[in-house]
C-alpha cells in the first residue's frame, strides 16, 4: 500500500459519526462540506492506525475522554500572522478608521485557531491606537488550538513568512517590537494578549455572545456545505451592531447568504463587508 | 441543478505551464464541458496566473471561489495555496488543509474528491512535475473507470509526475503536449 492511500469512508459509517459527535459530544458535523472532511477523517484515521470510520466509531464511543483530542484532530488550524497580507492593509485603511471616535470596539475572532489572527489585530490596533479601547474575543471549538494561542509562541521556523507579511501591513515598524526569540521559538509581546479573552464557542451550533462592532471569520466558512455558511453568516450579521465590520477569507463568498443583503462591500476583492445602518 | 458537465482535469507541476497553457489556448469550443487546472504554482507570485490566461479564445478563464458551482465553458485555475475539491452537489469546496506532498492546491486531493463525488462525466492528464503528487490520484481516478492521459515522460520537462504514475498503472493514453486538445476531444467522445 502507498503512502498515499487513506482509508475508505462508508457512508454507512459516516451516518454513525455524525450521530456518535452529536450524542455524545454534542457537536453537528452533518452542515461540514463532505470532500474535505471525509478525506480529514481519513487522515485521522490513518495516523491513529484504525482501518476504517466504523473502528473509529468503536473509539469515540468507548473513551468518551477521547473527544476533545479528536476535536482537535478533525479541525484545521492552518493560520498565519496577517495571513493575505492585502486584505489586513485594506481593513486598516478601509475598516479601522470607521471605529476612530469609537468608545469601544469589541472585535469577534471566530474560529481563532491558533491566535496567529488575533496577534495581527492586536499589533494593528497597537499601532494605530486603538488597542486601549479594544474587548478582543477569540473562540474556537479546537480547546487545543486555544491553548497554543493563550501561548503566543510560534516555531522559529515560521518567522521568514510572518515576518514577510507584517512588513508589507506595516512597513517601517520594526518586528523586534512585538517579537523575541527564545531558543527555537518566536515569543510575541505578552502585552498584546491583555485585552483578548479565549472562549471555546461553536459557532455551528451557539448563539453569539454579545454585540460586536467586527467580527473576523476568515477560512472556516469554506468546511460549512452552503446551508450551513447562509446560517452561519446570518449568525454572524446578528452579531454585529449596525455599521460593524466582518471579514470573511478572500475565496470565500456570500454567494449562498440571504444575510449578504444586510451588508455592503467596503472591500469586494479582499471580502471586508459592512452591516447596513437600520 | 442543471446536469454536470464533462470535467476535464488537467494536472502538474514544473514544466506543466507552458503545454497547459497551450491547450487552453488551442481547444476548441465544446459545449457541456468544464475544465479545471490544477497546477503547482508558488504561493506569493509576483504575477497572478489568471493574468497568463487573459487571452483565451472559446473559454471564460476564472479562479473559483468556494461553493462556486461547476459551469460548462469555463476553465478554472485552482487557486494559489488552498486545495481545491469537487463536491457531489455539483460546486467546488476550498479547503487549507495541510499541503499534500509540500503541495496546496494538491492534485491528489483534487482527483480523489472526483471519485469520491462520483461525477457522473470526467477524465485527466498528468503533465510534467517534479514530484509525485497526483500519480496516487490518477490512479483511483483510472480505477473509478474515467479516462486517463499521462504525458510521455521522454518529453516532459521533468519526469518524475508521469512516471511516478506509470509506475501505478497504465493510462488509457501516453501523449505528446501537442497531442493534448486531440486527447481531450478523443476523452470527450466516448
Amino acid at each position: 500500500m502507498l503512502p498515499e492511500a487513506l482509508p475508505e469512508i462508508a457512508e454507512a459509517d459516516l451516518e454513525r459519526f455524525f450521530q456518535i459527535m452529536q450524542a455524545q459530544f454534542g457537536y453537528d458535523f452533518r452542515g461540514y462540506a463532505p470532500a474535505s472532511l471525509k478525506r480529514r477523517l481519513g487522515t485521522v484515521l490513518k495516523r491513529y492506525g484504525l482501518k476504517d470510520l466504523h473502528a473509529l466509531n468503536q473509539r469515540l464511543l468507548a473513551q468518551p475522554d477521547y473527544g476533545e483530542r479528536f476535536i482537535s484532530e478533525i479541525t484545521v488550524s492552518t493560520t498565519e500572522l496577517f495571513r493575505d497580507p492585502s486584505a489586513w492593509v485594506a481593513f486598516r485603511l478601509q475598516a479601522l478608521p470607521l471605529f476612530a471616535q469609537a468608545p469601544h470596539l469589541r472585535i469577534w475572532h471566530v474560529g481563532a485557531s491558533t491566535g496567529e489572527e488575533v496577534l495581527s489585530m492586536a499589533i494593528l490596533l497597537k499601532e494605530t491606537g486603538l488597542y486601549e479601547r479594544a474587548h478582543l474575543y477569540a473562540t474556537d471549538i479546537d480547546t487545543y488550538s486555544l491553548a497554543q494561542a493563550q501561548r503566543a509562541r510560534y516555531p522559529l521556523r515560521l518567522k521568514n513568512l510572518y515576518q514577510q507579511n507584517f512588513a508589507a501591513v506595516l512597513p517601517g515598524v520594526p518586528w523586534q517590537r512585538y517579537v523575541k526569540e527564545e531558543g527555537n521559538e518566536m515569543v510575541f509581546d505578552p502585552a498584546l494578549l491583555e485585552r483578548v479573552r479565549f472562549l471555546k464557542h461553536n459557532i455551528v451550533s451557539e448563539a453569539p455572545f454579545a454585540s460586536f462592532e467586527v467580527v473576523v471569520c476568515r477560512n472556516l466558512l469554506i468546511y460549512f456545505t452552503p446551508a450551513l455558511q447562509d446560517q452561519v453568516v446570518t449568525r454572524l450579521v446578528d452579531s454585529l451592531m449596525p455599521g460593524g465590520i466582518l471579514m470573511i477569507g478572500t475565496k470565500e463568498s456570500l454567494f449562498w447568504c440571504a444575510a449578504a443583503k444586510r451588508l455592503v462591500a467596503v472591500n469586494e476583492t479582499e471580502r471586508i463587508y459592512r452591516r447596513r445602518s437600520l | 441543478m442543471t446536469e454536470r458537465p464533462f470535467l476535464w482535469v488537467v494536472a502538474g507541476s514544473a514544466g506543466s505551464f507552458t503545454p497547459a497553457r497551450q491547450f487552453v489556448q488551442e481547444m476548441p469550443y465544446r459545449p457541456q464541458v468544464a475544465i479545471v487546472l490544477c497546477l503547482h504554482r508558488m504561493r506569493k507570485p509576483r504575477v497572478p496566473m489568471i493574468e497568463a490566461f487573459s487571452r483565451i479564445p472559446y473559454w471564460q478563464v476564472v479562479e473559483p471561489q468556494d461553493k462556486d458551482p461547476i459551469e460548462s465553458g469555463k476553465v478554472y485555475l485552482a487557486p494559489a495555496d488552498y486545495h481545491l475539491l469537487v463536491e457531489r452537489e455539483g460546486y467546488f469546496s476550498l479547503s487549507v488543509d495541510e499541503p499534500v506532498h509540500f503541495s496546496r492546491p494538491s492534485i491528489d486531493v483534487l482527483l480523489e474528491s472526483v471519485v469520491e463525488a462520483r461525477w457522473p462525466r470526467a477524465g485527466a492528464v498528468l503533465l510534467s512535475g517534479a514530484n509525485r503528487d497526483g500519480a496516487w490520484g490518477l490512479y483511483l481516478f483510472h480505477r473509478a473507470g474515467y479516462f486517463t492521459a499521462v504525458q510521455d515522460p521522454q518529453e516532459a520537462e521533468v519526469p518524475t509526475m508521469p512516471r511516478a504514475a506509470l509506475e501505478l498503472f497504465t493510462p488509457n493514453r501516453l501523449c505528446k503536449a501537442h497531442e493534448l486538445v486531440q486527447v481531450c476531444l478523443e476523452a470527450l467522445s466516448l
